[in-house]
């Protein structure tokens, strides 16, 4: 039996891309997307893909799904090769590519995974049985959302309809290209709830990508960070974790207006001396700072960081020190990305 | 499991249904539309001339059952050009088109037969619109005449659909967001002699008229609508016509969307 439901080795693809500067004026572009990408998932688990915008997780998965051609490199799905044996791929993957497109506009939930289960070759009863029981997983029946035409959906609802599409046909792998994308809590927290049910008890392996570190955290087995089209890191989440152990996460709340935030970043860092920090916007005029630290220095920072507000004051609302996220295991990894 | 061309067309015909049933207004507006056309082109004429000189003109015998028949076949013509010509771009403006493409089966297989049906059942519709116009006119001999136009639209659909594939390959790897087959609306109705004779064209333009198989479908049903009985030689030139048509379009057709397929899935377009 096949222990790796995805393997990829090496993979490489350039985009030709052309700026235009004028009516007929075009300058040529080649974007190297991905750079010799490898990775293997696991039957069973939940994988995730995780990067920056730009960072060649689409592209990946486009080539993964066989819907592009590496131009370098090797993929294969439960042993099919995506290239060579693309028809067998599609077989035994579901795919999302985007949740807020993808459907018939005027058709209603139902019709269009009548359609797209046709398409697939399910018909008569089974293809009946499958439509319903696929609505009632994602929680569509419960929603009154079946009969409903599609642009009327709300973007969870949409979400919920193509995660249905690709579980349709029963498919032993998922590939879904951030399918939490833009949802409300609720809404996220149910897809997210409903993935790991499809690996623990479906024995489904499901490759997902996203930039959200806190989903990745908690639903995923194995990770695999990719940065400007490299896999900069890959493992549990545990392991990635450790490659941060040598430092802190100190976090604290502060009143700042959105608009001095950019300034007011580069003071602290002048202040405290510290490089890697970030100042992220909060509602309600405040503001989030964290600064990664070494073990030990988290009590001098923390004082010079509050001394400095004062003094200019802004106030503290908040200070908290944490050991380190996944999400400072990524900031550290693509650090410097675009 | 692999999916099948059957199973692509039930999908197709499906998805067909349940659009017009949730657009009645649509389906209404496909059916009275050559009643429309007929009574444009009638009421303009009208200003210029009698129904009687058109008659002369154009060597038919009921010219408002000639101008139904023809304004469901350019109807029949141009779902058929706009179907599958701009399908994958419609797909593709939906998001539908990588979704498509997943199809377990060859990619070409799906990009021909997903749009084919709706293709077909909205010409059927068109013609069968007229109907009502034949059998008020002309009684069982005119709804017959009318399958007999039918057939013979069915057979100008051969080289039109390799026509509009190539177009639709063009679209893809041109990466044009806008509608490349929108230019043919105005050469199909231009050429294809549907309202006047191409006689009263420019000589080029009669030449280019030859090119499209909507000429020898619209030649074909005055030649039925003319006559109580066709003339079979006549008819048969026509067919031959169609047929040497489909042969170089489509035969164009499948060597333009496997260049097309290999190139767009090597520059990342869907």
């Amino acid at each position: 039996m096949l222990v790796n439901a995805i393997e990829a080795k090496g993979l490489v693809k350039n985009y030709v891309t052309w700026d235009r500067r004028g009516f007929f004026k075009r300058k040529k572009r080649i974007v190297k997307a991905l750079k010799g990408v490898s990775f293997n998932v696991i039957r069973g688990e939940v994988f995730g893909l995780l990067g920056p915008n730009g960072a060649g997780k689409t592209t990946t998965v486009k080539i993964i799904t066989t819907l592009l051609l590496p131009d370098e490199g090797k993929a294969t799905v439960m042993g099919y090769d995506v290239v060579s044996e693309a028809e067998k791929v599609r077989e035994v993957i579901g795919v999302t590519l985007s949740v807020e497109k993808g459907f018939f506009w005027k058709l209603t939930g139902r019709e269009n995974l009548k359609y797209f289960g046709m398409l697939r070759g399910l018909k008569g009863r089974e293809l009946d049985r499958r439509v319903e029981e696929v609505l009632e997983l994602v929680g569509l029946k419960e929603l009154g959302a079946s009969d409903k035409l599609y642009e009327e959906y709300s973007l969870g609802m949409k979400a919920r309809l193509a995660l249905a599409r690709a579980l349709l046909h029963d498919p032993p792998i998922l590939i879904l290209d951030e399918p939490t994308i833009g949802l409300d809590p609720m809404s996220a927290r149910t897809i997210r709830e409903l993935l790991v049910k499809l690996a623990r008890e479906e024995d489904k392996t499901v490759l997902i990508t996203t930039h959200n570190m806190f989903e990745a955290e908690l639903i995923c087995d194995h990770v695999a960070i990719i940065n400007d089209g490299r896999i900069v890191a890959y493992g549990t989440i545990g392991e990635l974790k450790r490659r941060a152990a040598d430092r802190l996460a100190v976090e604290m709340i502060i009143a700042a207006p959105h608009t001095i935030l950019g300034d007011l970043e580069a003071r602290i860092s002048k202040l405290i001396g510290i490089r890697e920090l970030g100042l992220e916007p909060l509602e309600e005029g405040r503001a989030r700072l964290r600064i990664v630290v070494k073990p030990g220095e988290e009590e001098v920072i923390i004082a010079k960081s509050i001394e400095a507000f004062y003094s200019n004051g802004i106030k503290v609302y908040q200070v908290r020190v944490h050991e380190p996220t996944l999400e400072d295991v990524f900031i550290l990894l693509t650090k410097g990305s675009k | 499991m692999p999916s099948t061309s059957i199973d692509i067309i039930r999908a197709s015909v499906f998805s067909t249904y349940a659009w017009l049933k949730n657009n009645k207004w649509l389906f209404f507006s496909m059916l009275i539309w050559p009643y429309l056309m007929t009574f444009l082109i009638l009421a303009l004429g009208m200003v210029y001339g009698s129904l009687e000189t058109y008659r002369e003109r154009l060597g038919i015998s009921n010219p408002v059952l000639y101008i139904l028949a023809s304004s469901g076949i350019v109807m029949s013509s141009l779902m058929i050009v706009d179907v599958v010509a701009t399908s994958a771009l419609y797909h593709r403006w939906l998001g539908t088109l990588p979704y498509l493409l997943l199809t377990p089966t060859k990619t070409y297989k799906v990009l021909i037969l997903e749009p084919v049906p709706s293709a077909i059942l909205s010409s059927t519709m068109s013609m069968l619109a007229i109907l009502p116009g034949a059998v008020f006119f002309e009684g069982l001999l005119g709804a017959g005449k009318l399958f007999l136009i039918l057939l013979v639209v069915y057979l100008g659909m051969l080289p039109l659909i390799g026509l509009s594939v190539i177009i639709a390959s063009l679209t893809l790897v041109l990466r044009e967001e806008t509608n490349i087959a929108s230019f043919l609306t105005p050469l199909i109705l231009l050429l294809s002699g549907v309202f006047y004779p191409i006689q009263v064209l420019p000589t080029i333009l009669q030449g280019m008229s030859r090119i499209f198989p909507t000429l020898y479908v619209v030649q074909a049903a005055k030649l039925t609508a003319t006559y109580t009985i066709p003339e079979i030689k006549a008819l048969l030139g026509l067919i031959s016509a169609l047929i040497i048509l489909t042969l170089i379009y489509n035969g164009t057709a499948s060597l333009a969307l496997g260049t097309s397929e290999r190139m767009v899935k090597k520059s990342g377009v869907i």
